[in-house]
C-alpha cells in the first residue's frame, strides 16, 4: 500500500532527521492514524539505519592517527616540487634571453662587412673556377709592345715571343 | 558524536550552539577564516589545526568508498591538498568576504575525489563493504548480527549503485548529518532540491529493500 502522497517527502525526511519540529508534529500526528504511513516510514528508518556506516573501529583510528602531519609533510613535498619546477622554468627562460640578446643583432641588422677572402681560399676558389684558356684568343688580345725586338732575340722560336707577351 | 557536531564541540569544549553575528559570519567561520590567512602566509602551525579541526568531517565523507583505513587517509589527505590549493586560488582572485568558506571547499572537493574513486576502482564493489561487514560482525557472534551485517553490507553497496547526485546527497545526510542547507550549498543546489533528492534516494532504496524481503 502506498503512503498518502502530501506525507511522503516528509517520511523520507524524518528518517533523516531533518524534519521542522512543527512538521514532525504534523506526521506523528497523521503515523498515529495511518498504518500505510506508519509502515513506510518504518521502512525508511529501517533503510537509513541499513545504510549507515559502522562506527569507526581501532584499526581505522590507527590509520588516520598522524593524518595531520603526514598532510603538513606532503604539503612541503608539493611546494619543494613546486619550487624546483619554477626554478628550472627561470633557468631556461633566462638561457633563452640570454641567447636573444646574443643573436638578436645578427638575425635584425645587417652585420659588419665580410672579411676578404684569405689567399689560400682564394687560390682555392680560383682552382675551382679555373677553365683552360683560349689560346687564339690570349694571342689576339696580347698586346705585343716590341715584336720585332722579341723576335730578334729569338728568331728561332716563335713560341718564346708568345709566351713574353703572356708574361706582360 | 557526529563530525559537524564534534568540530563545534571541539572549538568551544561545550555543546554547539550557532550563533549568527554581523554580516552572517560565525565566530566558527571567523577563526577558520583566521586560519586560512595564516596558512596563505607560511603558518605550518595554521595548516596543521585546519587538518585537526575538519579531518573528523573528512573522513566520514571518504570513508564508505574507501577500501581500507589507509585508502581513507589517502582520500583524506589529497581532499586537504586540493582544496588549500583551490582556497588559495579562490582567495587570490575574490575579496575575502566573498570567499567560499574552506569547510564548504572540502565537502565539495571529497565528494568528487570520492566520485572518481568510486569510478576508478572496478573492485570497488566488494571490498570496502565486505571489510566493513566483516568489522561490524566481530564482536557477537550470533546468526541475528550476522544477518543484519550482510543485510547492512548489501545496503551499502546498493547505496553506491544509486545516481550520482542522490547518492551524494543521501551520503552526506547520513555520513556527516550536515544540515540540508550546507549540503546543498556544497554541491551546488537548493535546499529544496537537496531535500527532494534525498526522498528519491531513499524511496529507491526502499524499493530494493522490498525486492530483497518481500
Amino acid at each position: 500500500v502506498n503512503p498518502c502522497p502530501e506525507f511522503d517527502l516528509a517520511i523520507s525526511l524524518r528518517s533523516a532527521g531533518a524534519l521542522e519540529p512543527d512538521e514532525a508534529r504534523r506526521l506523528e500526528a497523521h503515523l498515529a492514524t495511518c498504518a500505510a504511513c506508519r509502515a513506510e516510514a518504518a521502512r525508511a528508518d529501517e533503510v537509513a539505519l541499513l545504510a549507515k556506516l559502522p562506527p569507526v573501529d581501532d584499526l581505522e583510528r590507527r590509520a588516520v592517527r598522524d593524518l595531520s602531519t603526514r598532510t603538513v609533510e606532503a604539503l612541503h613535498a608539493s611546494e619543494r616540487r613546486a619550487g624546483l619546477g619554477k626554478r628550472v622554468v627561470a633557468g631556461v627562460l633566462a638561457a633563452a634571453a640570454a641567447a636573444v640578446v646574443v643573436l638578436a643583432p645578427a638575425v635584425l641588422h645587417k652585420g659588419p662587412a665580410a672579411p676578404a677572402p684569405s689567399a689560400v681560399e682564394a687560390a682555392n676558389g680560383a682552382e675551382a673556377t679555373w677553365e683552360s684558356p683560349d689560346l687564339d684568343v690570349l694571342w689576339e688580345d696580347a698586346q705585343v709592345v716590341d715584336f720585332d725586338s722579341t723576335s730578334a732575340e729569338s728568331a728561332s722560336d716563335g713560341t718564346s715571343a708568345a709566351v713574353a707577351a703572356i708574361d706582360f | 558524536v557526529t563530525p559537524a557536531k564534534h568540530m563545534d564541540d571541539r572549538e568551544k569544549g561545550a555543546p554547539p550552539t550557532l550563533r549568527v553575528l554581523a554580516g552572517g559570519v560565525t565566530p566558527a567561520r571567523r577563526e577558520e577564516d583566521a586560519l586560512v590567512a595564516a596558512f596563505l602566509v607560511g603558518d605550518d602551525d595554521a595548516f596543521g589545526e585546519l587538518v585537526r579541526r575538519n579531518e573528523p568531517l573528512v573522513l566520514a565523507i571518504v570513508r564508505r568508498y574507501a577500501r581500507t583505513p589507509e585508502d581513507a587517509r589517502d582520500l583524506a589527505q589529497r581532499t586537504f591538498l586540493r582544496a588549500f590549493e583551490a582556497a588559495r586560488r579562490s582567495l587570490r582572485r575574490a575579496p575575502r568576504k566573498d570567499a567560499i568558506p574552506f569547510r564548504r571547499w572540502l565537502v565539495r572537493v571529497a565528494v568528487n575525489l570520492a566520485k572518481n574513486h568510486l569510478r576508478d576502482e572496478s573492485r570497488f564493489a566488494k571490498a570496502p563493504l565486505e571489510s566493513l561487514g566483516a568489522a561490524e560482525s566481530a564482536p557477537p557472534a550470533a546468526a541475528e548480527a550476522l544477518l543484519h551485517a550482510e543485510r547492512a553490507a548489501r545496503m551499502r553497496r546498493e547505496v553506491l549503485r544509486l545516481p550520482r547526485r542522490q547518492r551524494e546527497v543521501l551520503t552526506l545526510r547520513l555520513d556527516t548529518e550536515l544540515p540540508f542547507a550546507e549540503i546543498a550549498l556544497a554541491l551546488g543546489i537548493t535546499e529544496n532540491a537537496a531535500k527532494v533528492t534525498f526522498h528519491h534516494a531513499s524511496r529507491r532504496l526502499r524499493e530494493r529493500l522490498s525486492e530483497e524481503t518481500p
